[in-house]
């Protein structure tokens, strides 16, 4: 696929002259919802392998940002390049077919399916899920891509519980393993340790930080602690526009968002 | 599923199929007949909870292919000479399936209860259009056919008497059971489940949820013309009372009865429903709709999960 090949050249190899490009760039995205732009003009773009955290006061238009870019909400101008295609507009089910995955700011998974079958539905999608005449198990392929996602975030050993059972933390975690078994290049992960203990909270960094390995992380969190020990880059939001980007200790510094944390 | 629930499954399989074979054997003429159209509207019902059960599409409107599927049979019984039992299937199927395509085409756009509005709406203009064609469909008054004979070119060719036609009945509805059970085990019917349970989630990991609905109301709906293709065999009619959405609401009742998302629910349903049916209106004569009605909200209130789903509680300890 076209979206893989420019993967496998790590981007400090880029030869000079040809700037790394970014794996996700937005041009002027804008959204109104009637009288309110809830998105303005917003410019971004991350590279590929980065972790990026989006913060702002609450409304600043981080949740609406991360819905155009997984497709739930349609701009109203403005475009999304992904890997260099235009994926303004598509539908949420294409966006995850391109590579972008994401959790959500609330718990949002199938209660009543264990905790392997809701990452096992989700390996699926990218292949046998027409086949109506094999039985599920059968496809082992996907099952052990499935228990490799829940293994690399430590809830293996809860693969046949309930998924209504686990508790809070461990829900988090698990919408976090059903985003990577879809295998994407991006991942979006909307406020990953809200309502997490201090433990849990540590532990999802750690998580965190061994998956950005392999792939590239956008995060919107509101812990700043955690911001600053996660990402190499931050962009603030403030009223549906870009205002400051820059390394996590430049964004401490910088006069207008330290105004806006005041005033919040 | 564990060894020992597999092989009890299968034993209660095989035992409950060798019951229902011997029955006719047994039975008086009125409860044989009786029994094979239990298992048709069984079959009906267990073509809806695909819907109902397992993608969680509530569907008023299954008179709609039920109704095309004996329509269909019956142009085919009345069009061949002899008439000849495998095109009623095929001209059943192919007028069911066409119909749920057109009718999933638009529907599938809407959900929850204006889904449930749309299907109904779309039977009822079925139901107008096969009332109103009286030149092709005998309109209120319906058509009427000879039955043709069991038989395979060259193989064998029987009569369809009442035991051979319950055995045929039988055969099919238990085939098409097996076979809706396998799909719901499938990626496929994997897929149905989550939609049911959590639509936007199955959006968002990449599935392109419309069209695994659009499936899921066409399978739907060749089930039910198959059932529809049963009926016909059995009563040699086919009546425009017959595609009236009052027949949608009957299967749904025999679903949320019998217990929805187990497929044999809803033809434990279509029993217990049809059964009471028939003793009450031997006992309340024309008041029989009332004890009936008490009954169905009763076990609403106290069986939320249907008969089957209690018995299985109950069993369960």
């Amino acid at each position: 696929m076209a979206v893989d090949a420019p993967r496998a050249a790590s981007p400090g190899e880029a030869a000079p002259g040809h700037a790394a490009e970014p794996l996700l760039r937005t041009r002027g995205l804008t959204i109104r919802f009637g009288g309110l732009t809830a998105l303005n003009n917003v410019d971004f773009s991350v590279a590929r392998e980065e972790i990026r955290a989006v913060i702002g006061p609450n409304g600043a238009g981080k949740s609406t940002f991360f819905n155009c870019l997984t497709g739930v909400l349609r701009p109203t101008s403005g475009a999304i390049l992904f890997g260099g295609a235009d994926i303004t507009g598509l539908p949420p089910d294409k966006i995850s077919q391109r590579g972008i995955a994401r959790s959500y700011q609330i718990t949002n998974i199938l209660p009543n399916a264990t905790t392997l079958e809701n990452v096992r539905i989700a390996a699926q999608s990218r292949r046998h899920s027409w086949s109506l005449l094999s039985h599920y198990r059968a496809y082992r392929d996907i099952i052990e891509k499935s228990e490799a996602a829940l293994d690399s975030v430590g809830l293996l050993p809860k693969a046949y519980e309930l998924a209504a059972n686990l508790s809070h933390g461990e829900q988090r975690t698990l919408e976090i393993a059903i985003a990577l078994a879809t295998e994407p290049l991006l991942l979006c992960l909307d406020e990953p340790t809200a309502g997490m203990s201090a433990a849990e909270t540590q532990q999802t960094m750690m998580l965190v930080r061994s998956i950005a390995k392999h792939l590239t992380i956008l995060i919107v969190e509101h812990d700043m602690q955690v911001v600053m020990e996660l990402a190499q880059r931050v962009t603030v939001f403030h009223y549906g526009a870009v205002l400051a980007e820059g390394s996590p200790a430049e964004i401490q510094q910088n006069k207008s968002v330290m105004d806006v944390y005041l005033k919040a | 599923m564990s060894r020992r629930r597999f092989f009890v499954y299968w034993v209660g399989f095989a035992v409950i199929v060798a019951l229902l074979a011997v029955a006719p054997l047994v039975l008086p003429e009125f409860w044989r007949r009786f029994l094979t159209e239990i298992l048709i509207w069984g079959l009906l019902a267990m073509s809806s909870d695909i819907l109902i059960g397992y993608t969680g599409m509530v569907s008023f409107g299954h008179s709609a292919f039920f109704g095309l599927g004996m329509y269909g049979a019956a142009a085919a019984l009345l069009g061949s000479s002899p008439p000849n039992l495998w095109l009623a299937l095929l001209y059943g199927l192919a007028s069911a399936a066409a119909v749920a395509a057109f009718v999933a085409y638009f529907s599938t756009r809407l959900r929850d209860i204006y889904f449930a509005i749309t299907t109904l709406i779309f039977s009822q203009i079925f139901y107008v259009v096969i009332f109103t064609s009286t030149a092709w469909t005998g309109g209120e008054n319906g058509l009427n056919f000879s039955r043709p004979r069991f038989a395979i070119p060259y193989l064998f060719s029987l009569r369809f008497t009442p035991a051979v036609l319950h055995w045929f009945v039988l055969a099919i509805v238990a085939l098409s059971y097996l076979l809706l059970r396998r799909i719901t085990h499938s990626p496929f019917g994997m897929v149905l489940q989550s939609i049911r349970e959590n639509e936007a989630r199955t959006r968002a990991i990449g599935y392109a949820v419309e069209r695994y609905k659009i499936v899921a109301v066409m399978l739907s709906g060749v089930f039910a013309g198959l059932a529809g293709v049963l009926y016909a065999l059995q009563n040699q009619f086919a009546a425009p009372d017959f595609v009236f959405f009052v027949v949608s609401g009957e299967v749904v009742i025999y679903n949320v009865v019998g217990g929805i998302g187990t497929l044999v629910g809803p033809v434990v349903g279509a029993a217990f429903f049809l059964l009471l049916r028939e003793a009450f209106s031997r006992f309340f004569t024309e008041f029989y709709l009332i004890p009936l009605g008490v009954i169905f909200i009763a076990i609403v209130i106290f069986m939320p999960r249907g008969l089957l789903g209690f018995a299985r509680r109950w069993l369960n300890g």
